[in-house]
């Protein structure tokens, strides 16, 4: 009876160690970390295997923590130490893209390295954010993690093409089947309206003459005063708006251990 | 001792005032700056506004000769209560213009003798042709209305016209803007120049051709011109023979406000035309002085057809020396509905398509 106390004790002891501590630098940490329990268990499950495989076929870690509070340290810094501590990364380069949500703050970032930074451009984080924030916001985290895993596995699907997506090369909207369609009926509507209404003019051939052009004399127009005084003049000055930064392309700092990372991040 | 002058701001139409530091004028109200010369020219372009001035000598029409009218009989609608004239050996049955029948009224009288004809030209079976030509082409008109049409009656009519002559002395003033575009690198600029801008000058206007009968519409009548004057002959009643006339009564001092209204917008178009290399122009004053205003009484010929159709009368006319036709014709409201709505799925499914095409490319 004791010794299975004592076991259940130790075993507990030695999860929550695996859990917390970290151990040793070769990415020994599951690639999902959800210190802030914000997934059920079989989400949890279903979000890792996405995770790892999406990870081990494309070599680069992408990485999902949740946390409850950032201790003190901003959200970049926390998310690139996490993933400079923990030894996330493959290769050389250690090629990953960590995505870490703090809850006391609602703080939201991702941390790009190695060849994460050449997949995920500022432009193509922005285009990423458009797509997990909504489902982030609501709670709907599980959903909001895989869409962001999917995309993850797209965008460097696409930098391997050579071009990754960027400014002026982001991924296709999907085609709005009922938008698209209730447009062009309007539009429909408004030219058929137009063509039916000139239809409908022909049948009116009745119309009062506004001018008398017909029945002026010819060459009896004479021009014999012609003055064109300058009066004032008015000058309005606009500020041109503010020229967006579409250059494209990653930017990077970086971290306490002198690693170079790039990614961004805000609040949900 | 120099009368103190006072000007108005062309701008906001505020007193305007003398700037000693900027050496010019300046609106209090408005902050606009001019020349002291500028705003001397305006003030005298202001001055010389006239007021309209359109009058015309109405004497048009003579008085018959003695025997002249003698061979033709008159007769009166007993709907309308029009008054038409025939040719002695013309017979009347029915109203042109309302189909009704008509009583023989005895021998013509009264009123003017026309200036001038213009004879007919073209014959009733031209007219007949012209209408089924009106007809085609029309797919909103309804298929029963061509079929079941019948005309009532085609018949030839002289309408009286009161014809306009003068000249026309002409002071426009305008607003007139030029607009340059310019940016650095902080700033778009949009610069509004306002200049005043005078025309004068001549124009001439001949035969301007008001309809005289109270039973032909206005638009109708206006709608079958232009005639072409120079055919046009003085008058003699051998030209009445196998027509029929009308006789004005709408007198040509109540058809003058009609040819002034013609007239002045023919005006203000031509010279407006002539102010040109400006973004906008808008008209602020203007005057017209006729000269030599002088009015004719002219018979004109037309063909008038009508036709009665689910219990409503549609008039054409055909002008009797151009073949020009008019009239309005009825809508087929369900011809219509299926149009409207097919024509919507077409070109709905069309742009739905094309827009599928551009996002796959």
């Amino acid at each position: 009876m004791m010794r299975k106390r004592l076991f259940a004790i130790f075993s507990a002891l030695l999860f929550s160690m695996l859990l917390t501590v970290p151990v040793s630098a070769s990415g020994s940490l599951p690639r999902l970390v959800d210190d802030a329990g914000l997934l059920s268990d079989s989400e949890e499950m279903d979000l890792l295997e996405e995770l790892d495989e999406i990870s081990e076929r494309q070599q680069v870690d992408v990485v999902v923590v949740t946390v409850n509070s950032l201790e003190g340290s901003s959200a970049m810094e926390y998310a690139d130490d996490f993933f400079d501590y923990y030894g996330y990364g493959f290769g050389a380069g250690r090629d990953g893209i960590l995505f870490l949500i703090s809850m006391e703050e609602r703080d939201w970032f991702v941390s790009t390295t190695g060849y994460g930074i050449t997949a995920v451009t500022d432009a193509g984080l922005e285009y990423m954010a458009e797509r997990f924030l909504d489902d982030l916001s609501e709670g709907n985290y599980a959903a909001a993690f895989s869409t962001f895993a999917e995309l993850c596995d797209d965008f460097i699907t696409q930098a391997r093409t050579g071009e990754p997506y960027d400014a002026d090369n982001l991924p296709q909207e999907p085609f709005h089947v009922g938008g698209s369609l209730a447009i062009a009926l309007a539009a429909g509507f408004v030219v058929s309206l137009i063509v039916t209404g000139i239809m409908r003019g022909g049948l009116k051939t009745v119309h009062s003459q506004p001018a008398a052009d017909h029945y002026v004399k010819k060459g009896s127009m004479r021009v014999v005063k012609e003055t064109d005084l300058f009066l004032y003049r008015h000058i309005d000055r606009r500020e041109k708006p503010k020229e967006s930064s579409s250059s494209g392309g990653s930017s990077t700092h970086m971290s306490s251990s002198e690693t170079t990372h790039g990614g961004g991040g805000g609040k949900f | 001792m120099a009368a103190i002058q006072e000007y108005k701001c062309p701008c906001c139409g505020g007193a305007i005032a003398f700037d000693s530091t900027l050496q010019k004028m300046k609106c209090p109200f408005c902050n606009t700056e001019f020349e002291m010369d500028t705003l001397a020219s305006y003030d005298i372009e202001l001055q010389n506004e006239q007021t309209d001035d359109m009058k015309w000598d109405t004497d048009a029409g003579e008085e018959w000769q003695d025997g002249e009218a003698d061979g033709l009989s008159s007769y009166v609608c007993r709907s309308c209560g029009g008054e038409i004239a025939c040719d002695g050996n013309t017979a009347a049955s029915s109203c042109p213009f309302c189909g009704n029948p008509v009583v023989m009224m005895g021998r013509f009288s009264g009123t003017l003798k026309p200036n001038y004809v213009i004879p007919f030209k073209l014959d009733k079976k031209a007219a007949k042709d012209a209408l089924k030509k009106h007809y085609d082409g029309k797919r909103l008109l309804p298929k029963a209305f061509k079929s079941q049409n019948h005309i009532n009656e085609v018949k030839g009519v002289y309408v009286p016209f009161w014809l306009f002559d003068a000249d026309a002395d002409v002071n426009m003033r305008y607003k007139a803007t030029k607009v340059r575009m310019w940016d650095d690198s902080k700033y778009h600029y949009t610069e509004t120049s306002f200049f005043a801008v005078s025309r004068g000058g001549n124009i001439g206007f001949e035969r301007v051709p008001v309809d005289g009968s109270a039973k032909m519409p206005d638009d109708l009548m206006e709608s079958i011109e232009p005639f072409d004057f120079s055919e046009m002959v003085d008058f003699q009643t051998a030209y009445l023979a196998g027509f029929m006339a009308d006789k004005y009564d709408v007198d040509d001092k109540r058809s003058v406000e009609r040819a002034n209204e013609r007239i002045r917008q023919s005006v203000e178009d031509a010279f407006e035309a002539t102010v040109i290399g400006y973004e906008t122009v808008t008209k602020e004053a203007g005057s017209i002085q006729l000269q030599n205003g002088k009015v004719k009484y002219a018979l004109l010929p037309v063909w008038v057809l009508n036709t009665t159709w689910n219990g409503k009368n549609y008039l054409f006319a055909m002008n009797g020396q151009t073949g020009k036709m008019v009239g309005d014709l009825p809508l087929d409201k369900s011809a219509y509905g299926k149009w409207l709505f097919s024509l919507t799925g077409i070109i709905g499914t069309v742009v739905f398509a094309a827009s599928y095409l551009i996002w796959l490319l």
